[in-house]
Formats: C-alpha cells, sequence, structure tokens
C-alpha cells in the first residue's frame, strides 16, 4: 500500500513538474506549485501541550483543519489530558491548509492521526481509501438516541458501518448590506430570483458612482460560488441542490438552468461588481465589508468572518435565500452537517482515540460549541437548550423551521467541464442553455452510471421524495 | 591510481545523482506510462483501460483550448521577453552610468516568488480597487473599471505578469553571452566606419547566435509549462480564457474540493494528460532546435 502511495505521490508531482524533458530553472524565477503544495502540506500550527509523564500512557494525535474554533478546542484537550482517568494524553495539530492532502502524505507514510477532524467533503473519500474505523461498537444506546435523527446513510454511514457523529452544521443564506438596500429604497430581502434581480439593479443604480454594486459572488472559482448560492436557492425551491434529482437518482440541471438564468440576467444589467469574475471568497467578503456590495450568499461562517477577520461597520443582516417563485416548496439545505470526529482506520490506540471522542460528544461541549458561535449545533437535543450565540449577524443564519438535512447525492466525477464552469461560462459568453443541460445530464449520468458499476456509488430512486415533507 | 579503482571511486561519486535520478526521475515516470492505461482515482480497485484515456483527451474540448492558450501564452510571453531582455542586455553592457544597480533592479523579480509577483499584478489590475483602475478613473480616463482580468483581457494581462518575472533572469544570460564577445570586434568595426545599428546587427547578433539559441530554447520551454503565476491570478478563468495545459493538468492531479462535493483525483487520465503534454512540449523544442540550427553557424 505504501509503494503504491509513494509511487501516487511522485506520479503526480512528476507528471507535472518533470514530465516535459525541460528544466523549470530558467522560467524567471517560477516554482513549482506541486512541490510547494507537498511542502505546505506538513503539519504546521499548534498542540496542546502535553501535562504527564509517559509511562504506559497512550499518546494519540488529534488533526483537524479548523482554525476558527482552535483555541476552544486546545481548552478543551488541556482538559482532558489533566483530568482523564485513563492515562490518555491528546496531542493537536491544527493544519494550516491542503489537509486533504496532508492526510493522504500521512496515510501513505504511516505517521496516520489517531482522530481525524471530517466534513462531508471528505469523509466519503476517507472511508474509500480506507482511512477510517468504524464506529458502531463503541456508540452506546444513549448516543444512538440523541443522534438518531442525524444517521444518514452516505453521511456518516457508509456500507452500514458508522464512521462519525454530527455536532454544528452550516446553514446557508442571502447575506445583504442593510444601508445599501436602504439606500435603493428597498424594505426587505428578495423572496423571489426576480426580486433579486431587480434589487440588484436598483442598488447598483443608486451605489455605482461611488463603487457600490447589487450583487457578487466569489466567481474566481465557479464551483465554489455556485455551491454556495444555487444550492439554496435550489433547495428552498424544492430541488436538489447540485443538480441531483432524488426522485429518479439521475442527475437533471434543467432546473438548475432556471436560476442560471437570474445570474445571467444580473450579469448582463452590470449589477454584478466588476472583476467578480476575480474574485476568491475573502477579497469578496473584504469588499462585502467595505459596503461594495449589496448582496451575496454564503456559509454561516460569516458572522464570525466580519467579527474577527474582516471587522465591519456597515449594518448587515441574513435572510433565507430567494427561490424560483417565491415561495418555499423545499427546505434549505442544512451542508456539513453530519460529521465531526472519526478515528483512523491505522490508529494502535482506537479505544483511547474513542474515550476522547465521547468526550468531545457531551452535551456541555457540544452547547458550548453551539453558544460560542463556532457552528450552529444540528443536535437536536442541544439546540434547543442551547442559548442562541453572541455573534452579530448570527441571528440570521440559526436554524429554523425552514432548515433540514437533505438526502445525500452521489458525487461523481464527469468527463470535462463540471456543470459550475458550463453554466459560468453560459452566464458570461452566452450559447444554447437547452444543450448545455443535455450534455451536463448526459456527462454527469455517464460517470453515475460507471460508479455505480464499480460500486463506487448506490443509488434508489425515490417517486414519492417531497421536499416540503423535509424536516418535518 | 588503478583503473578499478578509479572507476570504483567515479562510481561512488554518482552514485546520489543516480539514486535521486532513479528515485524522483525514472521510477515515477514508470509510474505515469503504467497508470496513462488504467482508471484510478487514488483508492479502490485500478482499472485497466486500454486507450480509453487517450481516446478522452481526444474528444476532451477544455484540454485542446488549453493547448491554444498555452501556445498564445507562450507566444505572447516569448514575444515580449526575448527582445526587451536583449534590448536590456545591450543597454546595460554599455558604459551607461549606474549601470550595475539598474542590473540588479530588472534581475530583482527572478528572485521574487512567482506566486507574489501574481498576487502584485492581481492586486495592480483588478478591476474592483486595483491601482490601474483607480488611476485611469481618478483622471478621467474611464467612466468605469476596465477588466483587465475579464474574459477578453485576462489573457494579455497573464502574459505581461510571466513576462516581467522572466524578463530579467533573460537579460543576466543575454549579459552573460555580450561580455563574452571579444571587444577588438566592435574596435574594428568602429575604424571601419560602422555606426551602432551595424555594430549590433552584424557583430552582437551573429556572436551571440549560440547563446541566443539556448536563451530561446529554454525560454520556449519555461514559456509552455509556466501555469504557477496563472493559478493565483486566474485559476485559468474567466470561463478558461488562460487555462494552460499544465494548469489544466494540476487541477486533474489536485482537485479542489468544495463544500459540495468531494471532486476526485483522476490519476489515469491525468498521466495520459502529462505524457501528451511533455509530448508536445518536447516536439516544439525539437522542433524549434532543428530550425534553429544555422544560429550555431552564422559566423
Amino acid at each position: 500500500m505504501w509503494k503504491k502511495s509513494l509511487g501516487l505521490g511522485l506520479t503526480a508531482v512528476l507528471a507535472i513538474g518533470t514530465a516535459a524533458c525541460g528544466n523549470s530553472s530558467n522560467n524567471g524565477g517560477a516554482s513549482s506549485a506541486p512541490a510547494s503544495t507537498a511542502a505546505s502540506s506538513s503539519p504546521a500550527a499548534s498542540s496542546a501541550a502535553p501535562s504527564k509523564a509517559s509511562g504506559d500512557k497512550a499518546v494519540i494525535t488529534y488533526w483537524t483543519d479548523d482554525r476558527h474554533d482552535q483555541e476552544y478546542i486546545k481548552s478543551l484537550i488541556d482538559k482532558f489530558n489533566a483530568e482523564n482517568s485513563d492515562n490518555i494524553e491528546v496531542e493537536l495539530t491544527v493544519l494550516s491548509e491542503n489537509y486533504n492532502q496532508s492526510v493522504d502524505i500521512a496515510f501513505s507514510s504511516n505517521k496516520a492521526p489517531d482522530v481525524l477532524r471530517l466534513k462531508s467533503a471528505n469523509t466519503e473519500t476517507f472511508v474509500k481509501k480506507g482511512y477510517l474505523a468504524p464506529i458502531d461498537e463503541y456508540v452506546t444506546d444513549d448516543m444512538k438516541t440523541k443522534f438518531s435523527s442525524l444517521l444518514l446513510d452516505g453521511v456518516n454511514i457508509f456500507g452500514g458501518k458508522l464512521y462519525s457523529l454530527p455536532n454544528s452544521g452550516q446553514t446557508l443564506r442571502l447575506v445583504y448590506n442593510k444601508d445599501l438596500f436602504d439606500k435603493a429604497g428597498i424594505a426587505n430581502p428578495p423572496q423571489s430570483l426576480q426580486e433579486m434581480v431587480d434589487d440588484a439593479k436598483k442598488i447598483t443604480a443608486a451605489g455605482k458612482s461611488e463603487g457600490a454594486y447589487g450583487f457578487a459572488l466569489n466567481f474566481k472559482n465557479p464551483k465554489s460560488a455556485f455551491d454556495r448560492s444555487m444550492r439554496e436557492i435550489l433547495s428552498l425551491s424544492g430541488y436538489q441542490g447540485l443538480g441531483y434529482d432524488l426522485k429518479t437518482a439521475q442527475f437533471d440541471f434543467k432546473p438548475y438552468s432556471q436560476v442560471v438564468e437570474y445570474f445571467k440576467q444580473m450579469w448582463e444589467d452590470g449589477s454584478v461588481l466588476p472583476g467578480a469574475e476575480t474574485l476568491d471568497i475573502d477579497p469578496m467578503r473584504a469588499q462585502f465589508a467595505a459596503g461594495k456590495i449589496g448582496m451575496y450568499l454564503s456559509f454561516a461562517t460569516e458572522p464570525g468572518v466580519y467579527k474577527d477577520q474582516f471587522p465591519t461597520t456597515i449594518n448587515w443582516g441574513a435572510a433565507l435565500a430567494p427561490t424560483l417563485e417565491g415561495k418555499q416548496v423545499g427546505t434549505s439545505e442544512i451542508v456539513s452537517a453530519g460529521t465531526w470526529l472519526g478515528i483512523s482506520d491505522k490508529s494502535k490506540h482506537k479505544d483511547a482515540a474513542w474515550k476522547f471522542m465521547a468526550y468531545m460528544y457531551q452535551d456541555d461541549i457540544l452547547t458550548a460549541y453551539h453558544e460560542q458561535g463556532f457552528g450552529i449545533s444540528v443536535v437536536p437535543s442541544i439546540a434547543e437548550k442551547a442559548k442562541n450565540p453572541d455573534i452579530p449577524g448570527m441571528e440570521g443564519f440559526l436554524v429554523g423551521e425552514h432548515d433540514s438535512i437533505w438526502p445525500v447525492s452521489p458525487s461523481v466525477t464527469p468527463e470535462g467541464a463540471n456543470y459550475a464552469d458550463a453554466f459560468f461560462k453560459y452566464m458570461l459568453g452566452g450559447g444554447d442553455v437547452s444543450k448545455i443541460v443535455t450534455d451536463l445530464n448526459t456527462r454527469y449520468n455517464d460517470a453515475l452510471a460507471k460508479a455505480v458499476e464499480k460500486g463506487d456509488v448506490k443509488t434508489q430512486p425515490d417517486p414519492s421524495f417531497d421536499p416540503s415533507k423535509l424536516g418535518s | 591510481m588503478t583503473r578499478w579503482t578509479r572507476l570504483r571511486e567515479n562510481s561512488l561519486l554518482l552514485l546520489p545523482s543516480v539514486i535521486l535520478t532513479v528515485a524522483l526521475g525514472i521510477y515515477p515516470l514508470i509510474w505515469v506510462l503504467r497508470y496513462m492505461f488504467y482508471d484510478y482515482p487514488g483508492y479502490g480497485a485500478e482499472t485497466f483501460v486500454g486507450l480509453d484515456n487517450f481516446r478522452r483527451l481526444l474528444r476532451d474540448a477544455a484540454f485542446w483550448e488549453s493547448v491554444r492558450n498555452t501556445f498564445v501564452f507562450a507566444g505572447g510571453k516569448l514575444l515580449i521577453t526575448v527582445p526587451l531582455s536583449l534590448l536590456l542586455a545591450v543597454i546595460l553592457n554599455g558604459r551607461l552610468r549606474g549601470r550595475h544597480f539598474l542590473r540588479a533592479v530588472f534581475f530583482m523579480p527572478t528572485v521574487i516568488s512567482t506566486a507574489v509577483i501574481a498576487v502584485v499584478f492581481y492586486l495592480i489590475f483588478n478591476s474592483y480597487n486595483g491601482m490601474v483602475n483607480q488611476l485611469l478613473m481618478k483622471y478621467h480616463l474611464i467612466g468605469s473599471p476596465f477588466e483587465w482580468l475579464g474574459p477578453k483581457h485576462a489573457m494579455l494581462t497573464v502574459i505581461l505578469a510571466a513576462a516581467w518575472g522572466a524578463v530579467g533572469n533573460y537579460m543576466l544570460l543575454f549579459l552573460a553571452g555580450l561580455q563574452s564577445i571579444p571587444h577588438d570586434l566592435y574596435e574594428a568595426a568602429s575604424i571601419d566606419g560602422a555606426g551602432p545599428a551595424q555594430r549590433f546587427w552584424r557583430i552582437t547578433v551573429p556572436m551571440l547566435g549560440p547563446v541566443m539559441q539556448i536563451i530561446i530554447m529554454l525560454a520556449i520551454i519555461a514559456s509552455l509549462k509556466g501555469y504557477e503565476s496563472i493559478m493565483v491570478m486566474t485559476e485559468g478563468g474567466p470561463i478558461g480564457k488562460t487555462e494552460v495545459m499544465y494548469l489544466y493538468l494540476y487541477k486533474l492531479l489536485f482537485p479542489v474540493a468544495t463544500s459540495g462535493a468531494v471532486v476526485d483525483q483522476q490519476f489515469g487520465y491525468g498521466s495520459a494528460v502529462g505524457f501528451t503534454t511533455a509530448i508536445i512540449v518536447g516536439i516544439i523544442t525539437a522542433a524549434y532546435y532543428a530550425m534553429s540550427r544555422k544560429m550555431n553557424k552564422v559566423f
């Protein structure tokens, strides 16, 4: 296995860096990015201080890429190290970036952490790669009851085995600048996409002379931009947000294309911040904090961003995303909600790792995690009793009657451009949208069929699926 | 020293290089050559797919567009870099006051990280608060922000950034070539009444031929392989307008996972693309070398 992993790593680097027969030292100082990727993937940051002398001590490592909560997590680990009676010591490593690649390298070099931070975007891959150990044998009946409504196939259960438990999730909302809305004479955030287009136009007309525009997203990476915007608009409109039709278990990008038309209209109206096609998420947030953007859509991380990263004096708020028809036919999808911690399959201290994990999933810790605003709790028993986090803007992101977790959609890698790149090209360059939809449907369903055939993905049509029943 | 001892010593001295070449060059190359016939996302079963990856490559419009973009990028960068670095080298090879300082100034971008150069150019040229647009708007030369990094002009902007980072390096190489030209030739030509232009075209250019041949070849390879500044400035966008083939390859091997879904690494297809791009760069380099043989024999 390690030989294969080593080979793969070197293959990737070679394919980019050296396959082209020449040397790169003459490139005006251009250095190879893959090499820097590998270099920057070494664990950075901080470790919680060891507190006991070694002996029969079980030292376990916990890796996370969450930076926003690291002080809180560190304090929890210090407390665990000081107070646990099983002679377990946890060492925390907070990775700065390239988390998934760091984990790959750690597993291929037999230096895998014992406990890993899991997110919906990486759990399935980690399971497929054999990194994670099932936790079924450890989970108590009380825990099963506590998390029962959140244990989902394809989210935290794979192949009938449980790999993680939920803590917090991310809601997504329309984030809007109330000052710019007031200036443009708009009383409320838009309910429908047509209203959003109209509002963006009004805000631009009122603010363009001062550099303020109606709408923006981080279109430098269209997939990141669409997955934080279209996804919510679609799920609230009654459609799965990544182009998957849960009724037929096939991809169908027709509803997606309907939302794209409104985005395209805003672009053509000149209502989108100039240069949005080159914006990463943080530069875009900086522009919003500077009062240059009327509205955008994003995750519940935004209040923390405007509290610490880009402190702002603008008056802003968050509201449910607009929908196709102005009515909430479905529910707003809570994302990244089913997982938090997992245990390495390679860990020599699985029992100790579980004791640490069980400690982290205690009610008081999960409650404090929510109340301090590190994440919005999706665990019903916690969400019921926890106080709301005291962070400006967070009130708009709290889980409400229109939020729910959606059934998982399969992840496939199609040939050619992904849906976001294809639709963004249409937004900027035009074309025949029906042909684009047909092409996407064909390529995604071909990839889905192959994944099913290989056994990587399981699909099950649900003709009775009713988005209005989710969360009820 | 016996022949046997010399051989053993030489072998020992060569050993580190051989080990590194085999471990970091030959061994992964074998994996590339193997994986291009497989479908493999980095986990699970490796599926032998024969020539499927190459069939996919032939119908992959995005890849061929990236090849076209690579030629535009490389051509544009070469057209700016080579003449400009030669001009600077000739000027700074003269008796200009402060030439040592100016050489250092022009060489400076070479020692700066490509990523930093790209970030600086992004800050200068971005549409929403870039310095260029702010200046142009301040003096009312434009009414609204100009899209330097928009679909129409992004390629030109990334070429400028890449050229700025590379000019100093080639200037230095040209300067080394110029300083190897015997001064007697210029003196003799001056006595014979040759002016500066004649001296440049009749002495400098021919005498630089062999050096220029190598410099242009290095510049071609670097331009065809360059993608780092583009990755930082535009990530290949907008809508693929600056996607060059090595950036396309990079994304196949190191895909970005967004919050929405996992994106599998495509080692099989990536290897096929890596092999093909290497062949493309190799053919162009070889063709240039064959066509430029005359540069070696101009005097």
